[in-house]
């Protein structure tokens, strides 16, 4: 094995100069000649009627440029994608409509779109637009919403709009033979992303007549859907991604991108369109709220024998992602565990709330937080301790999902993970204050990372070696702020053994660079990553086999570092970079190429019992807390928090632990604070004044551990860590305020008020 | 919908360099809508967000009478555009006045205590602003000028409802005026609020005056949990001029979250704040009585 010089080192990040100057130009950071200011008038009813739009004082005003209702929209409804180009059948395709038409669905549909000399005259028009509505009842709880006869909220004859199903062993048989049933239902509620950078950009038309758009989106194939809604090739629609602050899903779906499009091209001018924060979260997705009720079995020893769920999530107006989330939620319904009989039933209904779609965790921290308080229950009604019954129940590796029934493989690292996550919290804290209780909670997960197999997911990258030994990267990925462009440069620096300083990347263009996917799913570090690699090494081949003959020795021996192709066992025998690089140009050898690396492909399931390969792989990780719980307040301060994952390797361990403990804090809001408050369609927290998350001054010690197993199937065997990082943390919580204070939350979040509420509920019922 | 992004109106801005100036404009324009900007960290975020009317805006950053801060043997005197963070890092007021001190510190991030001033904070007149209960409690006033001259109004009597005050429109807050506090009293301020920089669930700040084991005289004021700062005189009451003890304070905090008239909203419900109220008044009487060099037996 050869020693890494780059890869694994905890290095600065390709982007953290220009990020620390403050030179890197966001989408925000960006202007034209002649723009536009565009502005989108939204609904202001969460259920109506349209029966007339006039949009003639709007027009008029002096500096208003176009006025765009549904009917100036030449394609308004087509189909929901996120970037997928495999057939993926019927049963995941939503309607996608651009303006509101007829019908509005959500406080906050787009209904119109302006575009106006400045932001203040694209304001006023939009004031100006006379909408007639009649408003409607509309639904606003899915499981109204699911009964026959419910308002319905799009034009469909039924709200449902996806039921999924799983099932193994025989589950009335698993619970006949349980001696411990625990019975019970778990809430959680809408959240939003809270991205520093909210959605937004600058679109205009190009000498080719091609509609570049300058955005900060986490999927840039929405090329080919902004093309389809104008009705325009695919290739007169380009992308130019920016980095961004921030997307955790919610710049998965088609964000401004389609308003921009379609004003530039009715104005020919350049526009520039940005949400403000109050539009983002009034606005555009949020996470699926779920009702979960779950029924779980065991024997006395702890033994897990029967699992029953049904989850019912709310998709708000429009399907978007509702499906794909579902699915994932469905997958991990029975969590890291062995259960022989498992059934699983899923429904994701239309209301009149705000769409849900992505969020970091697709659909997976929900049903976590259901089980995971479920088997600390179970272990204290059977008075075993939290980790015991989890080592007990947890998948090891040879054994198989309880849902689908996926085989592990590779290493399953849940046990260890387990204890070295328990272990760490070490001694208990001293608190002198009588009224605050101490508690600790544990809980372990899974997550997939990687797309789901049945859309054959694929990435490029294509790498180019300089004639000076400089290296150039074209990768279409988009960064988050992840660190994911970073990534290719270290790889294919430790590939072609050049200095970091060395790279130049060039990313998240559909025109110019090689598609390499979307930054969703957790999947760029085993994907791109891949790619970057297999490029690299193709580079890599060739040089060597060049400097073999040049050196007259067999090209196993040699490898490659510090600019130099060195003899194995022998560095004082090799050749410089640049020698090579030379001869290789001189004869015409390639010194570049564009890779594509193939997940693995697999058919659509069959959605009422989805069984077998669903997804190319997970990361395992557990999740540990010490808070104190004030019992005269209800306040929860979370003292210690410690996050260990098998991570695969590595591959730069800053971005790594920031990962993990960013996932952490983003949990820790989930489990404490988080709740976008909607009544009847009307969102009572339209800014960071209400909606809270958490600040610097919130964030507690957080302990990353890191084990790396180097089983994954990214390059050098990593794993991803984007998403399964957050996804388990808010059970930990919950667990940890049961211990302290013996009542457990069945809502998030867990606020003071909820704990005062249980606690006296508690203590009166005690007595 | 609201947005946070502009300022959509037109309207005519003064910076006037004198405070004679600024009075002049006030009374010509006194028909008008007029807006008086210090700090600004409330006003600009309602300019943007609501549908607020103003034809003139008076900056009196650049006053420098309204920049300085008087302190005498009598008490303090702020001038009305004193950044916050400017009085936080004043030794004086964390000796003598640590209710505000803790106040301030409590309120928001950094960069908006850089901007916002004690008059911005009373004149926006929000239940919940966090040095209205630690003002009330020394007995603060207010200089309120206009061309026509001058009066000294109590902070207590200054505030009428949620974003109500007695100030007439030819009128501004020139300073605050605090007086020394005895030797023998102590104070403390809490609050409660979801995250370390947010508005508060509750606030409250108590003053208490000790002689011996008696307490001489005290204030309680609570925040947020009315239209405007309460104060809880019945409570007050149960304690001026009685031997202090654990149990007393135990009787004065539930007497305090009986007079208080919380409601629900996105922060919070009635119910926990009356929880809250009583929990928090005990502890910081328990404090001020420290701070006044009193002892509590068991």
């Amino acid at each position: 094995m050869s020693e890494f010089k780059i890869v694994g080192k905890p290095i600065p990040r390709e982007d953290a100069r220009a990020k620390a100057k403050g030179e890197l130009k966001y989408a925000d950071d960006f202007s034209l000649p002649g723009m536009l200011y565009g502005k989108v008038l939204h609904s202001k009813y969460p259920a109506a009627k349209i029966i007339s739009i006039d949009t003639t004082k709007a027009k008029q005003l002096p500096g208003v440029h176009a006025v765009l209702t549904a009917r100036d929209v030449p394609h308004n409804e087509t189909i929901t994608r996120f970037g997928q180009s495999a057939e993926v059948g019927k049963g995941f395709e939503g309607l996608y409509r651009v303006l509101a038409d007829k019908k509005v669905r959500f406080r906050g549909e787009a209904v119109a779109l302006v575009a106006a000399d400045t932001e203040e005259i694209a304001e006023e028009a939009a004031a100006l637009i006379e909408v007639n509505y009649e408003p409607l009842p509309g639904v606003f709880d899915p499981v109204e919403a699911m009964k026959p006869g419910a308002y319905l909220v799009g034009e469909g004859d039924s709200n449902i709009i996806c039921k999924f199903g799983c099932s193994q062993g025989d589950i009335k048989k698993g619970f006949a033979e349980a001696e411990v049933i625990i019975e019970d239902t778990y809430q959680v509620p809408f959240v939003d992303h809270a991205y520093l950078e909210t959605e937004g950009g600058v679109a205009w038309i190009d000498e080719k007549e091609v509609i570049n758009i300058r955005v900060g989106s986490q999927v840039i194939e929405h090329f080919r859907d902004v093309a389809e809604v104008l009705g325009l090739p695919h290739n007169q629609v380009r992308y130019i991604g920016t980095m961004m602050g921030g997307g955790f899903g919610g710049k998965e779906d088609i964000t401004v991108e389609t308003y921009l499009a379609l004003l530039t091209w009715k104005t020919k001018k350049p526009v520039r369109l940005f949400y403000t924060r109050e539009e983002s979260i009034l606005c555009h997705s949020k996470r699926h709220p779920f009702i979960m009720h779950y029924k779980v079995g065991a024997k006395k020893d702890g033994r897990l024998v029967a699992l029953e769920a049904e989850l019912i999530s709310d998709a708000g107006a429009y399907p978007y992602l509702s499906p794909w989330v579902n699915l994932y939620a469905t997958v991990n319904a029975a969590g890291p565990y062995c259960i022989p009989n498992v059934k699983i039933n899923t429904y994701c209904v239309l209301t009149n709330n705000t769409f849900t779609s992505a969020n970091r965790g697709f659909g997976a921290p929900q049903p976590n937080v259901a089980y995971e308080s479920l088997m600390d229950e179970l272990a204290y009604k059977l008075k075993i301790d939290p980790l015991e019954i989890r080592r007990k129940n947890c998948i090891t590796t040879g054994k198989s999902l309880s849902t689908t029934g996926q085989v592990f493989n590779t290493y399953v690292a849940l046990p260890e993970v387990a204890e070295k996550a328990w272990k760490a919290l070490g001694e208990t804290k001293k608190v002198e204050d009588k009224n605050k209780r101490i508690g600790r909670g544990l809980a372990i997960g899974l997550m997939s990372y990687g797309r789901m197999t049945f859309l054959h997911d694929t990435s490029r990258c294509y790498v180019r070696l300089e004639s000076d030994g400089s290296v150039l990267i074209r990768s279409g990925i988009p960064d988050l702020g992840g660190g994911q462009v970073s990534l290719l440069c270290q790889i294919a620096a430790e590939e072609l053994g050049v200095p970091m300083s060395k790279i130049r990347i060039y990313y998240s263009d559909t025109a110019l660079t090689p598609l390499a996917g979307t930054t969703t799913a957790t999947r760029q570090t085993y994907m791109s990553g891949n790619a970057t690699l297999k490029a690299a090494r193709e580079i890599k081949k060739r040089i060597i086999q060049k400097a073999a003959e040049m050196m007259n020795v067999n090209p196993e021996k040699l490898v490659i570092g510090e600019e130099k192709i060195i003899v194995k066992y022998d560095s004082a025998q090799y050749l410089p970079l640049l020698e090579v690089i030379k001869a290789c140009n001189t004869e015409g050898i390639e010194l570049f190429c564009e890779a594509q690396f193939k997940g693995p492909f697999t058919m659509v399931p069959d959605l009422s019992n989805i069984r077998g390969t669903i997804f190319p792989d997970f990361t395992f990780g557990a999740q540990a807390v010490e808070i104190s719980v004030d019992i005269e307040t209800g306040q929860v301060e979370v003292l210690k928090l410690v996050t260990c994952y098998d991570v695969g390797k590595a591959i730069n361990p800053l971005s790594v632990e920031g990962q993990m403990e960013g996932g952490s804090i983003y949990g820790m809001g989930y489990a404490l604070m988080e709740e976008v408050v909607m009544e009847k369609g009307v969102t009572l927290t339209p800014s960071f004044s209400e909606y809270i998350i958490p600040t610097a001054a919130d964030v507690p010690e957080v302990e990353a551990i890191l084990v790396e197993s180097g089983g994954g199937l990214g390059p050098y065997g990593a794993k991803g860590i984007g998403e399964p990082s957050c996804s388990i943390i808010a059970p930990a919580i919950l667990n940890a305020i049961y211990d302290a204070v013996g009542v457990r939350i069945k809502s998030l979040p867990a606020t003071p008020e909820k704990i005062i509420r249980a606690l006296k509920k508690h203590y009166f019922e005690g007595r | 919908m609201s947005t946070s992004r502009l300022l959509t109106q037109e309207f005519e801005y003064f910076a006037p360099h004198t405070l004679k100036e600024a009075l002049d404009l006030l009374y010509k324009y006194k028909d008008e809508e007029v807006k008086i900007l210090a700090g600004g960290t409330d006003l600009l975020v309602k300019m943007k967000t609501l549908d607020m009317k103003i034809d003139y805006l008076i900056n009196l950053k650049e006053i420098p009478e309204l920049k300085a801060v008087e302190t005498n043997n009598q008490g303090l005197k702020i001038g009305a555009t004193v950044p916050l963070s400017q009085l936080e890092r004043r030794e004086i007021i964390k000796e003598k006045y640590p209710a505000l001190y803790e106040g301030i510190k409590s309120m928001a991030a950094i960069a908006i205590r850089n901007m916002a001033t004690l008059p911005g904070n009373i004149c926006n007149a929000s239940p919940a602003g966090d040095t209205i209960p630690p003002l009330m409690v020394y007995e603060a006033q207010l200089r309120i000028v206009s061309k026509e001259g001058e009066r000294l109004v109590p902070v207590e009597d200054f505030l009428r409802g949620v974003g109500e005050t007695i100030i007439r429109k030819e009128e501004l807050v020139s300073q605050v005026i605090i007086p020394a506090p005895p030797s023998n009293s102590g104070s403390a301020f809490s609050k409660k609020s979801r995250v370390k920089a947010d508005i508060a669930k509750i606030n409250l700040a108590i003053w208490l005056e000790r002689e011996g084991k008696t307490c001489k005289d005290a204030r309680i004021v609570l925040g947020s949990v009315f239209i405007k700062a309460l104060r809880a005189k019945r409570a007050e009451g149960l304690l001026k001029g009685e031997m202090v003890s654990k149990e007393l304070l135990t009787q004065v905090a539930r007497q305090a979250a009986e007079e208080i008239k919380p409601i629900d909203d996105v922060r919070s419900t009635a119910e926990y704040r009356t929880t809250l109220a009583r929990v928090m008044v005990e502890d910081t009487l328990k404090l001020a009585w420290e701070r006044a060099g009193g002892e509590l037996e068991g």
